[in-house]
């Protein structure tokens, strides 16, 4: 980035209004409104679509304007009773656009009109939507409304932790997932000129023993990006959940039909298996596909994709120990089983010691399979 | 007739080991080994033994305590019928009087102290209102404190029984750091008993005290058993993690009540009330029958006339147990080392091997043994499948292995109450009981056992803490403030002026007052800085087992500190009687390897302790001033070589050397640098004596004032001290960093060396006992009367 680059952005960020003495009678507050064609994927957030990517149950009917999206700063990372909450940002969907408020206490005494205003948003919502909230935002919160003495059952309501999700879809590929990096490598939209979160602490301190609320300006605009990200990042996994068509990376259309698998939409998994392209993971998503109508009875449908997979030289001895089972055990035809017995083995390399413990095992068990093949064959013939 | 068997060659008569391989006991008469399978009771070898006159040579005292009566009471009115009823039907008729009046007491609002000795039914005197009470209010809650996570496994155990009595869902959890985490939201929402340890308590519940609305809103009762061993540092801690339970329990708008237990001390009263800052109602009235005790006082026979030295204590200690063992007495053997132990223990397995080679009957027992090893040597005592077992101090506590027959004392525990817990392990309730205590040729083992009322007749000592010490007070302030605000005019505890401290905290930034409340505002965790044991948390090394190659196990770990001693590279590292060699010490990944082997010695490593000047804070250096300093000073302990000895004769087979990085302590110490002109009057050994005479007097008086335990603080004395480069006695705190004793020290530096004095002037003894200056043996002929007018000088010159 060059200086002239530099500069528009530091000159495009927002400037907050000066009058940000604390009043120790309200805290500070601000709502800006994102245009909605920011969020090109939003018609793609409806309950069907949720449905298939979590399982919290979801009240119905369920209005996408009454999601409640929370990020909060904090003034330390530790998550005990001694950390507080500084700013909530608070993000809600709204026929002109997504309005995203922010509150800040401006110092201690202003946190319980902070909480009292986030309590209230909390209680018009249907559903509470956050990247990690399970684990730190939501029982701070809790924490906060306790030590106020402010009611927290609100704080029960059905909850999408985005991060839970994304990992379900994305680990694979990206190994973290943190939001900036969602972002970048999901949306697309890398991040420049950000605070890291982790500083946010040390600016609230600063902000304290200055009250220069520009101080906070970074941390305010952090907060607003990760509130609005999280709006993008839903919509568009509800997006590819939709059309699973569209996804572009092998790895997250294998990973969302494992989701999918796990639970139970077995026609949307299949769907997704199929979709796997040819390549590292075309081999075990034909191998799962197999599996999911296999379980379900259909046995042929399954013995084809078997087959059809010898015929691809995919899989090594997978599909042919399948079909060794589904000739002895469905079809009684322990010929054919032999065969396929015998045919895997051959997938497998003359023994050598250097040989993985993994294929160690697979040529053992192929060879006691065809050593009691055998047997069972002869005493027939006999 | 009575046959008693004994392998000890003067004890009875020569024995061969059994022949055709039976172990059991045996019997001998005139040489002949006959097989018999009566045992023998601890009456009938007290009547042999006495008429022993080879053993009764070595006796030098045998006292017999007498039997006492059960005592019983009614069950209290207060008591829930429910629970009346269950133990009748279980044939419980009625209480020891102790148990009755602790329940009545507890269930009419008081908080109480109960001081039993050991297997006296103490768990009753709490588990019994608790019950009563969580049966007519299932919302209350109760929290459990035990010092280990040893102790509170254990006692839920003994609670499950009873809530199960009951047939009502009662639910009992311990949570401590081997809670697994999908099991900890459970607890925290439903348990009624929850148990833990104070470090949990410090660190895992305080500060996350809003996960735990449940227990704080509805907390009726703090239980806190074995307070005896929070005395010193651990104590002051416990006592400010007490006062920030109070404090949230306050908020919560919980009034809970404690409940105290302790073992034989002399001010069970005062220091439940220092822990608790609460006025505690004191119930000793031990209702619990007990057998008559027989305790001997032994000291190893002379074997050079001449140079006075006496036979092994290890030694005389293998044939007594052994003797024990063979008789079939189900006996305890305490030892003062880790080391002792295993090659007792491998002694005593010897002796009574099956043709395999094992030998279950005989354990050893200490820290760094796996919890499941553990729990399993103490279901075989308390089941009889155990008949010997030979421990650390590790059994001192009271972890349930039943009651025993017969108690060794290796070597004098150094304190009166730690002699008395583990004398208590042997005691049935009706039968009779035996402890041997045999004296090592330490001096202070010499005075014990010349002078056996000097410990029958002294009270245990005291349990001393300081709860106001400020650097502890200081850090759980910070806790407490971290955990809920503090607002103008708040209390601590009954800690002195917080309103200083917290003007303190504000002006370094951790908190920030604003409309009459003080908020946490700096970025991190305090409970995480504070370790509330000696014992640093360090990460323990772990002790793998390579013998087979494809199957490394771990068998033990260690801690840090101990590493260099029995785990450097070529030691003989000794794990339930076993051989092992290390092979590699991997220090960075605090891990040991080491290989069985079968080899006719054992190592013992010599830990060299130096002190070297990092910083001096304040002294005092004008003559004729007695000079004094306070500074921060580097404790290194190195280990640079380990002997090699060989078993039963104990002879030295040779050295290796240890490579190993020293293990460093910064803490804050005193010293005073003695004046030339006093020094110049005594000979170099004389100067030496007394100096010795000094620091043990020392030794004595700092924990009395400083209120700590005696392991908190550690006085030593240099002829040539490389601080000063003169003579010097040296005071330090026995913690990284430093807890505030030095620097206490050094502001009452002539109280202490006045108390002193009149504690050596007011002694009877005529040339030192342990008492004052310390043993004649150790301190010399000189010692006392130099050490008198070294302290004379020492404070006309203050």
């Amino acid at each position: 980035m060059n200086l002239a680059e530099k500069l528009r952005m530091i000159t495009s960020k927002p400037k907050p209004a000066p009058e940000a003495a604390p009043s120790f009678t309200d805290c500070w507050q601000r709502t800006r409104v994102r245009p909605l064609d920011e969020f090109p994927e939003l018609s793609s957030l409806n309950s069907k679509n949720l449905m298939l990517m979590q399982h919290e149950d979801l009240p119905s009917p369920f209005l996408p304007g009454k999601v409640l999206f929370l990020d909060t700063e904090t003034t330390g990372l530790s998550g005990g009773a001694g950390t507080v909450a500084f700013e909530i940002g608070a993000g809600v969907l709204t026929k002109d656009g997504f309005a995203v408020t922010q509150y800040v206490m401006r110092d201690y005494p202003e946190e319980r009109y902070m909480l009292e205003k986030v309590l209230e948003r909390l209680d018009e919502c249907d559903v509470i939507c956050t990247f990690n909230g399970k684990s730190f935002d939501i029982p701070l919160l809790r924490t906060r409304f306790i030590l106020n003495r402010l009611p927290t059952d609100v704080l029960d309501k059905p909850h999408l932790d985005l991060l839970h999700m994304a990992r379900r879809l994305y680990k694979l590929r990206l190994k973290q997932c943190r939001l900036s990096r969602l972002e970048e490598e999901v949306l697309g939209i890398p991040r420049v000129g950000d605070l890291p979160g982790s500083e946010a602490p040390a600016r609230f301190h600063q902000y304290l023993l200055t009250h220069d609320f520009a101080l906070l300006d970074d941390v305010l605009f952090h907060n607003e990006q990760d509130v609005a990200s999280m709006l993008a990042l839903l919509s568009h996994m509800c997006a590819d959940y939709e059309s699973p068509e569209r996804i572009g990376h092998q790895e997250d259309i294998f990973s969302m039909a494992g989701a999918l698998d796990r639970e139970k939409h077995v026609r949307q998994s299949r769907r997704c298996y199929r979709l796997v392209p040819s390549g590292r993971l075309h081999a075990v998503s034909q191998m799962r596909l197999a599996d999911s109508h296999r379980k379900s009875g259909e046995k042929e449908k399954a013995r084809d994709i078997y087959l059809d997979m010898i015929i691809r030289h995919e899989g090594g001895a997978e599909p042919y120990i399948a079909l060794a089972k589904y000739y002895e055990h469905t079809e009684h035809d322990l010929e054919k089983a032999l065969e396929f017995t015998r045919k895997g083995l051959l997938t497998l390399a003359e023994p050598t010691l250097l040989d993985p413990p993994s294929v160690q095992e697979t040529r053992n068990q192929l060879q006691y399979r065809y050593d009691r093949l055998q047997g069972r064959l002869t005493r027939k013939g006999q | 007739m009575l046959r008693i068997y004994s392998i000890h060659p003067r004890f009875l008569s020569v024995a061969k080991p059994p022949a055709n391989g039976y172990n059991g006991p045996y019997t001998l008469i005139a040489g002949q080994e006959k097989k018999v399978f009566q045992t023998v009771n601890v009456d009938q070898l007290a009547e042999v033994l006495r008429r022993n006159q080879d053993f009764m040579e070595n006796v030098v005292r045998w006292e017999e305590l007498p039997a006492q009566e059960a005592r019983y009471a009614p069950f209290p009115e207060e008591l829930d019928i429910r629970l009346k009823d269950i133990l009748k039907t279980r044939g419980i008729h009625s209480l020891y009087t102790h148990q009755a009046h602790a329940v009545q007491e507890i269930l009419r609002g008081k908080d109480v102290v109960v001081v039993t000795p050991t297997a006296s039914g103490k768990t009753m005197c709490y588990n019994l209102p608790i019950l009563s009470s969580i049966l007519r209010n299932p919302d209350s809650r109760a929290l459990y404190l035990f010092p280990t996570k040893a102790l509170s496994a254990d006692q839920v155990h003994e609670l499950y029984d009873l809530i199960q009595m009951t047939g009502e869902d009662i639910k009992t959890f311990t949570y401590d750091g081997d809670t697994p985490g999908s099991a900890r939201k459970a607890v925290r929402q439903a348990g009624h008993i929850v148990v833990t340890n104070p470090d949990m308590l410090h660190s895992g519940i305080l500060p996350h005290h809003t996960k735990w609305v449940k227990l704080f809103e509805n907390l009726k009762y703090i239980v806190i058993d074995e307070i005896h061993t929070y005395r010193g540092v651990f104590g002051s801690n416990l006592a400010n993690v007490l006062r920030r339970l109070i404090r949230l329990c306050d908020f919560y708008g919980s009034k809970p009540q404690f409940i105290l237990c302790s073992a034989t001390i002399a001010n069970p009263k005062e220091l439940a009330e220092t822990l608790t800052g609460r006025d505690i109602t004191l119930i000793d009235d031990n209702g619990a029958p007990m057998g008559k005790r027989h305790f001997v006082f032994y000291n190893p026979p002379v074997v050079n006339q001449q140079l006075g030295i006496r036979k092994s204590s290890m030694g005389e200690v293998r044939h007594i147990s052994g003797m024990l063992l063979k008789n079939g007495i189900q006996a305890i053997t305490f030892a003062k080392s880790r080391l002792v132990v295993e090659v007792l223990t491998r002694y005593l397995k010897d002796m009574v091997r099956d043709p395999l080679g094992n030998a279950g009957r005989v354990r050893g027992y200490r820290g760094g043994y796996l919890p499941t090893t553990r729990h399993e040597i103490e279901r075989g005592l308390r089941e009889g499948r155990v008949d010997a077992v030979i421990s650390t101090n590790a059994l001192e506590l009271g972890i349930d292995i039943g009651a025993l027959d017969a108690c060794v004392l290796c070597g004098y525990p150094g304190t009166i109450a730690s002699s008395w817990q583990q004398a208590g392990r042997a005691g049935r309730r009706k039968a009779s009981s035996i402890v041997f205590f045999v004296a090592s040729s330490a001096a202070l083992d010499q005075y014990i056992v010349s002078h056996p009322d000097y410990f029958l007749q002294k009270s245990p000592e005291n349990a001393l803490l300081n709860p106001d010490n400020i650097y502890i007070l200081l850090s759980h302030f910070k806790c407490a403030a971290y955990e809920l605000p503090f607002e103008d005019g708040d209390s601590f505890g009954n800690a002195p002026s917080p309103d200083q401290l917290l003007e303190y905290l504000e002006d370094v930034h951790i908190l920030r007052h604003v409309d009459g409340r003080y908020h946490w505002m700096a970025d991190d965790f305090p409970a995480s800085n504070i370790s509330l044991r000696s014992a640093s948390a360090e990460e323990n090394f772990a002790i793998i087992d390579i013998t087979d190659s494809a199957h490394h196990r771990v068998i033990g770990e260690m801690d840090r500190f101990t590493v260099p001693m029995l785990l450097h590279e070529n030691a003989i590292y000794m794990h339930e009687g076993e051989q092992y060699q290390v092979e590699k010490l991997d220090f960075d990944a605090c891990k040991a390897f080491i290989r069985r082997v079968d080899v006719g010695y054992y190592t013992d490593a010599d830990l060299n302790i130096s002190l070297s000047l990092l910083d001096i804070e304040e002294q005092v250096d004008e003559p004729p001033l007695l000079s004094r300093a306070l500074g921060e000073i580097k404790v290194t302990a190195l280990v640079t070589m380990f002997k090699k000895i060989r078993f039963d004769t104990h002879e030295n087979l040779g050295f290796g050397h240890v490579r190993l990085p020293e293990t460093d302590m910064h803490t804050v110490a005193m010293w005073w640098k003695l004046p030339e002109d006093l020094c110049s009057r005594f000979s170099s050994d004389t100067l030496k004596n007394g100096m010795l005479g000094v620091a043990n007097l020392l030794r004595i008086v700092c924990p009395l004032y400083l209120m700590c335990a005696a392991t908190d603080v550690v006085v030593v004395y240099q002829v040539k001290s490389p601080i000063t480069d003169a003579p010097t006695i040296i005071i330090y705190d026995n913690y990284p960093g430093g807890v505030g004793l030095s620097q206490k020290a050094y502001a009452m530096q002539k109280l202490l060396l006045e108390k002193c004095l009149s504690i050596v002037e007011g002694c009877h003894c005529a040339q030192g006992c342990p008492s004052c200056v310390g043993p004649v043996g150790e301190i010399g002929v000189d010692g006392k009367d130099t050490a008198i007018k070294l302290l004379r000088d020492m404070i006309r010159r203050c």
